[in-house]
């Protein structure tokens, strides 16, 4: 019996030792209780088989079972193929440019080529949600809902690497990108903020959470909507509102294009934070805590954005305002200090810190090795790590050195490349897309495309010429040869030795085509008729001297010789067919007799060589022929050789 | 209007694909054939608009039917009922419902195992119908010819070829031409029963197969064969049986060719490289206007610099397995597993 396990119904064992890399499968049922070994199959995949090491008299009842596990890859379910194929296309357009920027600067390419595959992976998302609120069984919809996490932190984290390595920014200052990323991913209390102003209603504080959208929307750098907001307050008229109104108005915005140079413009924002902090120790505001805690937000005071950080899930909803009002004119490759505060403030809830987290961090602070060290532990199968190291490195942002500082970024990128593509190889559809991928790392690529294509099953002549295709586009002409073989062996099986001969000339392969050529003449000595005649009276043969594809080929031009009656013709053919001795020997029966009718036809075919050489081989080989058709030739051979003489000696008199 | 495309992922390598027609409107479903799976099978699909955007019509899925083995391809009987040709040597014949395209599609027959290599399974490569009658040809070199309203076998050629049999088309109702891998093609009287062709010729001399053949609408007697390689043939069966044109057209294989059912100038071809052309073949014919106003000769080999040949779309990264065109519509399979739409087709 052959239970073929699919790898899903395996439970997840505890796993105990938190920072080792084994994972503990317990296997269904307790089977093998007795011993168990296990093999490694194509890609994934192993096979676990009851095995006893000690021998026993008694016959033991052991489970004739063999499990066949592997693992279940998120990337093969619908949905997500779709992301593989996109991206797949994606991906080829990026080593083009690649090869395209290798003359000319082509940022703007890759720019466009990096928001391609964010919207592949917002539409992955999309679709996700979409069946996520179609499903019924809860386990799949957890499986769903989970999945929706894993690449919405993968959309966020390639947003943020886009921002800081892909997108030209001018000026190299990130604020304006970093505020619209917080907005982009983080969208908290935008919702409320849109209703109350579309509302518009003066004493909008009765909502409960008025103040809490005011100051999300200065903690985005939404100074804007967040004064729109204040005017909604019943007490808008006061004193203090109106000074706050007044500071948020008047607060510097950097700009590169602004006309004002780094300098000028710290002079004047200093002097603005100068001015708001007045206010604050003048104790105008004591009257209104919340607007003294935006007062001191804008300040950049790092006590009051501690005290508002409980209301936020994550500090990255603080990092844009932090910034904004600590230094506007942050460099993109400045971001690790402004990172390490926020992550620092105390969380009242004290909530463990996520992967995300780790990932944003070592993002902020430049370190890409990490980055990726990072990103392998989502568990998406490679997708993610793969394309982003990829577009990292051809846009030439990617270095990373080994504890020895040499530079394996190129080899980092080709590991991931292949990992990822042997994956899709093992696919039964996907086999084309993860082919594109390994070609685009040769030579080590091509070598593994070569092993996975040679092991790939070809049912049908479509698929075969499918993968011929494909395997002539990367010049693995290896596996040309191999499957035209496969295909050949496959028809020969099944006894059509016509598409068996094709397959082997087309492979150009010799065995194949002897194989061929051989069952094509063991069928004319059982059953008097040749088969496949169409094709071997085409095929081109020239390259395979001393061949029993040109003893086939040769000798079915005899039948077609004697069949349109050129008997001198189809002598002569037949006499250097026997002399070359290219016949196996259970062929020589066959081709002996033919010479027979030619013998005692009423013209004379054979001269007096020709006779004494089918003679020759008469004797030869006359172990293949039974004594009484041996006998028959001899006369036949004798009486043809007499009157060949006699022709001669005419012909040696008349001259 | 410009040519639209739109593509859509649909998470199977698509072998055949093909408009269900409507009567005097553009058609709006399509059927799908899928291959090279674990799964295959033939899906009914619908083209919908979203609210928010209008003029974008998105294809879902309304109804699956599995299949064993590739679907190899899928034709027309009658406006509600296909054949499909399987790689496991099956043909089937299945009905849509008319007025719900949502319930499943119904088995009317089925030829189990038509094609075989005795018992070992082996690809019905392809089929081809005329007015109910269904040619079948397959890897193990038959042709049979099937009845689809008695579900019966009425016509067999046992061995017609010792080679694989990849492409098949009525050339009337009582004559059928084959292409073989070795793209031999050979033509076939259906009123006799001796086993040899009535008339056998090469596509090109360079052994590969032919991967498809199609009749000209308008000129019964005009046999157009796309190759292996990416060539393509005419043939002028009343002439001679040389190719009267041979065109190197796509980088590799032509998978289909059609015809636009409403203009038989414009011809649609897909191909391996991931190319889909429509040629403008006014300039391939000459008309020598004979008594009936009706003759029309192919111009020969040297002659060929008046053709008009578009690409549809960008090429592709991965081959086009199958077009389909009705009136301004136009779809193609691929084998990224997406499905693309072409709108505004000016025919």
């Amino acid at each position: 019996m052959n239970t073929s396990n699919q790898g899903s119904s395996f439970s997840r064992g505890n796993n105990t030792q938190a920072d080792s890399n084994t994972k503990t499968f317990v296997l269904p049922d307790k089977c093998f209780e007795q011993r168990a070994a296990c093999v490694f199959r194509s890609g994934n995949k192993f096979s676990i088989y009851p095995r006893s090491q000690t021998v026993s008299k008694a016959p033991v009842s052991i489970d004739n079972k063999i499990l066949d596990v592997r693992q279940d890859i998120l990337l093969f379910i619908p949905i997500l193929r779709k992301l593989v194929n996109e991206s797949n296309g994606t991906y080829i357009s990026l080593q083009k440019a690649a090869e395209a920027a290798k003359t000319t600067d082509n940022q703007v390419e890759f720019l466009k080529l990096s928001r391609q595959y964010r919207s592949i992976i917002r539409v992955c998302i999309e679709s996700l949600q979409e069946s996520a609120a179609m499903e019924q069984d809860g386990v799949k919809k957890c499986n769903l809902l989970s999945y929706i996490t894993i690449f919405y932190s993968v959309e966020c984290i390639w947003h943020l690497c886009e921002i800081l390595y892909i997108d030209n920014i001018p000026g190299d200052v990130v604020l304006p990108f970093l505020l619209e990323w917080v907005r982009f991913h983080f969208p908290c209390h935008e919702q409320t903020a849109a209703q109350m102003l579309e509302a518009c209603e003066r004493g909008s504080e009765d909502h409960p959470e008025y103040w809490d959208t005011v100051i999300g929307m200065i903690v985005q750098g939404r100074v804007d909507v967040a004064r729109a907001l204040m005017k909604l307050h019943s007490s808008v008229d006061s004193n203090e509102f109106k000074l706050v109104d007044n500071s948020l108005r008047s607060m510097p915005v950097y700009s590169v294009y602004g006309g004002i140079s780094t300098g000028e413009f710290t002079i004047s924002w200093k002097h603005w934070q100068a001015e708001c902090r007045s206010k604050i120790t003048s104790r105008v505001l004591t009257s209104q805590p919340k607007l003294e805690l935006i007062m001191k937000l804008i300040i950049g005071d790092y006590a009051a954005f501690e005290s508002i950080r409980g209301s936020y899930s994550s500090w990255f909803d603080l990092l844009g305002g932090w910034v904004m009002f600590t230094a506007p004119w942050t460099r993109r490759h400045e971001l690790g200090a402004p990172a390490a505060a926020c992550a620092g403030m105390a969380t009242p809830t004290h909530a463990p810190r996520t992967h995300l987290d780790q990932m944003v961090r070592a993002l902020l602070d430049g370190d890409l090795h990490q980055v990726i060290h990072e990103i392998q532990q989502i568990s998406d199968n490679g997708w993610f790590a793969t394309h982003l190291t990829d577009i990292l490195f051809h846009c030439g942002k990617l270095k990373i050195l080994d504890k020895h500082q040499n530079n394996v970024t190129a080899r980092l990128r080709d590991s991931l490349i292949l990992e990822y593509g042997c994956l899709l190889m093992e696919h039964k559809s996907l086999w084309s897309a993860g082919l594109s991928y390994l070609g685009s790392c040769p030579p080590e690529g091509l070598r593994r495309a070569e092993l996975a294509l040679e092991r790939m099953p070809i049912e049908t002549e479509a698929k075969a010429m499918r993968v011929i295709a494909e395997a002539k586009k990367y010049g693995l002409n290896g596996v040309v040869r191999t499957v035209c073989a496969c295909a050949s062996s496959r028809l020969l099986r099944a006894g059509r030795i016509g598409g068996a001969l094709t397959w082997g000339t087309r492979g150009k392969h010799g065995a194949a085509c002897g194989r061929a050529a051989h069952a094509a003449l063991r069928q004319y000595a059982a059953r008097g008729e040749l088969p496949a005649q169409d094709a071997l009276l085409t095929a081109t043969p020239a390259m395979l001297p001393h061949h029993p594809l040109l003893l086939a080929v040769k000798y079915s031009d005899f039948h077609r010789l004697y069949k349109s009656r050129e008997f001198k013709k189809a002598g002569k053919l037949l006499v250097s067919l026997i002399t070359s001795k290219l016949a196996p020997d259970y062929f020589w029966e066959t081709l002996l007799l033919d010479t027979l009718p030619l013998l005692e036809s009423d013209e004379l075919i054979f001269s007096s060589e020709d006779t004494i050489e089918i003679m020759l081989c008469l004797e030869l080989k006359s172990s293949n022929l039974s004594a009484e058709k041996a006998d028959l030739l001899r006369l036949a051979a004798v009486r043809n050789l007499a009157r060949a003489s006699l022709a001669d000696e005419d012909n040696s008199n008349s001259e | 209007m410009p040519l639209d495309v739109q593509g859509t992922f649909v998470s199977q390598k698509i072998n055949k694909i093909r408009w269900i027609p409507e009567e005097y409107i553009e058609a709006n479903c399509f059927f799908t054939g899928s291959w090279d799976d674990d799964v295959n099978s033939i899906k009914v699909w619908t083209l919908e608009s979203n609210q928010e955007e209008e003029d974008i019509e998105y294809p879902r899925p309304l109804s699956e039917f599995i299949v064993d083995g590739d679907v190899t391809e899928i034709q027309f009987v009658d406006s509600t009922k296909i054949a499909v040709s399987t790689s496991n040597g099956d043909v089937k014949l299945l009905e849509i419902s008319v007025y719900d395209k949502k319930s499943p599609l119904r088995e009317i027959h089925s030829w189990k195992n038509l094609h075989n290599f005795g018992l070992d399974q082996c690809s019905c490569t392809s089929l081809h119908i005329l007015d109910g009658d269904i040619a079948t040809i397959g890897e193990d070199g038959n042709v049979n010819i099937l009845n689809s309203r008695r579900g019966e076998i009425s016509y067999r050629i046992v061995g017609a070829d010792s080679c694989s049999l990849h492409s098949v088309c009525f050339i009337k109702h009582t004559e059928v031409i084959t292409g073989n891998l070795r793209g031999h093609m050979k033509i076939w009287d259906l009123r006799t029963n001796i086993n040899k062709p009535a008339a056998s010729f090469l596509l090109a001399g360079d052994e590969m197969a032919a991967t498809c053949i199609l009749n000209h609408p308008t000129q019964p007697h005009i046999i157009l064969a796309g190759s292996e390689s990416g060539s393509l043939a005419v043939w002028d069966l009343r002439v001679n049986s040389f190719p009267t044109t041979l065109l190197n057209a796509h980088s590799a294989g032509v998978t289909e060719m059609q015809f636009h059912p409403e203009n038989p100038h414009k011809l649609f071809t897909s191909s391996v490289s991931g190319e889909i052309w429509d040629w403008n073949m006014e300039g391939m014919t000459k008309s020598t206007q004979g008594p009936d106003n009706q003759i029309t000769t192919w111009l020969p080999l040297e002659e060929k610099n008046a053709m008009m040949v578009n690409s549809l779309m960008p090429p592709l990264h991965k081959p086009i397995n199958t077009l389909h065109c009705d009136k301004g519509k136009i779809i193609c399979g691929t084998d990224n597993e997406a499905v693309y739409l072409i709108k505004n087709f000016k025919y």
